[in-house]
């Protein structure tokens, strides 16, 4: 029997109370160890894909595994490690007692959680800013600790939705780097951005969202070739941003 | 928790004071006394009670909102703890505050006022009570409220009147009819009238009475806010 899937997704469906339909009947695989890479355009159902896997968003119907367990139940949600797209930390909070508190929700004694706390504030250069709340880190150090928040407690999944949104080169490539380590040691990761380049220099797979559905899924060079495109921003332009482009056009000639 | 102890703690507990020394030790030479006990000494549980209220009510209604509105509830809705297990974790930090504004409020209040402790045990049972009632309240209120001025209106609009009105500072049986019994409507005068019974040993209903209305209030209070956090209703999209 193969292993489960790190996530599988099945006629996942999002209505919003206002009526916006978010994900509209999804399926999506993503295999236990890989490095994938999810695109599409703003809007097009990242967030609240990952917010319906993560037990943030209430699912209209639909079903999703987690290593086999049932989506939003306590093994699920113990075996995911989320850095949201928008920071979002107490302001009360020191950056120790952000890893600190992080720590007991997932059911780590004090001990535990203060020297896991202190591991990550020195693998994410943030030592000496171990005592500073967070309105006072600069928007990087905010990422950083972001991403320390969701590894602190050893998930099997690391949920990234736009790590590198706003951050310069060379926290990018930081941040890069750490997470091909832990993709490494086999941890599964799943990351949105809207760098192309980066989705390509790093994911093995890539699944491509628009309108709420998957519409294309493969390596990047599955994708290109399949497409007849040379680069993915082709494959993308192609696939989920065309109609918005030719919209675009209209309008500027209009 | 306690890193806002000036606000949180440090305030409640100044306000109660003034309000014993300029009513009851200004005022209360000009009052006679109320069944039996000076004006002064007569309004210590009331006064004690609704600085409870408060501090439970604010604590909690702002600490939920803040976490709504700055989205790190996410990290606690992501983790793997169950709904109860966070509402109770709620319940019992706003708890926690308001346990220790009275707890310090008695030990000044009652050397100032010479106001008895006459049923310790009831007086606590009265105060966990409340306390529970309005931290459940202020989760529900941070729950549904759109803006910080929600959380203020509900409070200023709400629950002072009521507890004003509920006998903090007079007994409602002198009202005479009709105002004593729709005062009997109140649901506040029932928590301070159970408070006062625990600390002066008379109240205006049995003591028995007051508690199990205050225990359905809880009870009630504590079910919605569970369902909240149970459903996920407002806290999830
Ligand atoms: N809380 C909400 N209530 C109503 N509609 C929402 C809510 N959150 C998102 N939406 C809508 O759902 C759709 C998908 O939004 P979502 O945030 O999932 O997109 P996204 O792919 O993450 O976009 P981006 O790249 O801009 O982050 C959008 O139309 C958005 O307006
Ligand atoms: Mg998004």
């Amino acid at each position: 029997m193969n292993p489960p899937a790190a996530l599988d997704i099945k006629g996942l469906t999002k209505r919003y109370g206002d009526g916006t339909l978010a994900l509209d009947d999804l399926d999506l695989e993503v295999p236990d160890g890989s490095f994938f890479g999810l695109l599409g355009p703003n809007g097009a159902g990242k967030t609240t894909l990952i917010g319906a896997v993560c037990n943030l968003v209430r699912p209209t119907s639909g079903e999703i595994r987690v290593f086999g367990n049932p989506g939003g139940g306590m093994m699920a949600r113990r075996m995911i490690g989320i850095a949201e797209q928008e920071p979002n930390l107490d302001k009360f909070l020191t950056v120790y007692e952000t890893l600190l508190y992080h720590g007991g929700y997932y059911g780590m004694g004090r001990e535990e959680a203060g020297e896991r706390a202190e591991q990550m504030i020195d693998a994410f250069d943030l030592r000496n800013k171990r005592d500073v709340e967070a309105p006072k880190l600069s928007g990087g150090m905010r990422r950083r600790l972001l991403l320390a928040r969701a590894l602190l407690h050893r998930p099997n999944l690391v949920i990234l939705d736009e790590p590198t949104a706003g951050v310069d080169l060379e926290l990018r490539h930081e941040l890069w780097s750490y997470i091909r380590v832990l993709h490494e040691q086999g941890t599964t990761i799943l990351l949105t951005t809207h760098y192309l380049e980066e989705a390509e220099a790093l994911c093995d797979e890539i699944a491509l969202i628009s309108g709420g559905k998957i519409v294309a899924r493969d390596t990047a060079a599955g994708l290109k070739v399949s497409h007849g495109a040379e680069t993915l921003e082709q494959v993308y332009l192609k696939t989920v941003a065309g109609g918005r482009i030719a919209l675009a056009e209209e309008a500027a000639r209009a | 928790m306690l890193k806002l102890w000036k606000q949180t703690i440090l305030a409640p507990v100044i306000a109660a004071l003034l309000f014993m020394v300029v009513f009851g030790l200004s005022l209360g030479n000009s009052i006679s006394e109320i069944n039996g006990f000076e004006y002064r000494v007569y309004i210590v549980p009331g006064l004690i009670a609704m600085a409870m209220a408060q501090a439970a009510y604010s604590n909690n209604s702002s600490t939920i909102f803040q976490a709504r509105n700055d989205r790190y509830l996410d990290d606690i809705l992501s983790a793997p703890m169950p709904a109860w297990q966070v509402h109770l974790g709620y319940l019992i930090g706003g708890a926690m505050r308001s346990l220790l504004i009275g707890v310090v409020l008695t030990a000044f209040a009652l050397p100032i006022t010479g106001a008895p402790l006459v049923h310790p045990a009831e007086a606590l049972l009265a105060v966990l009570l409340l306390t529970t009632a309005f931290g459940a309240l202020g989760i529900i209120v941070g729950v549904y409220a759109q803006s910080w001025d929600n959380q203020s209106f509900i409070n200023n609009i709400v629950i002072l009147p009521l507890i004003f009105l509920g006998g903090v500072f007079y007994s409602v049986s002198r009202l005479g009819s009709p105002w004593e019994q729709i005062s009997h409507l109140n649901p506040l005068f029932y928590v301070v009238d159970a408070t006062r019974h625990g600390f002066l040993g008379s109240s205006d209903v049995n003591p028995v009475i007051s508690l199990s209305i205050v225990a359905v209030i809880t009870i009630g209070l504590v079910s919605w806010s569970q369902y909240l956090f149970s459903t996920g209703h407002r806290l999830k999209p």
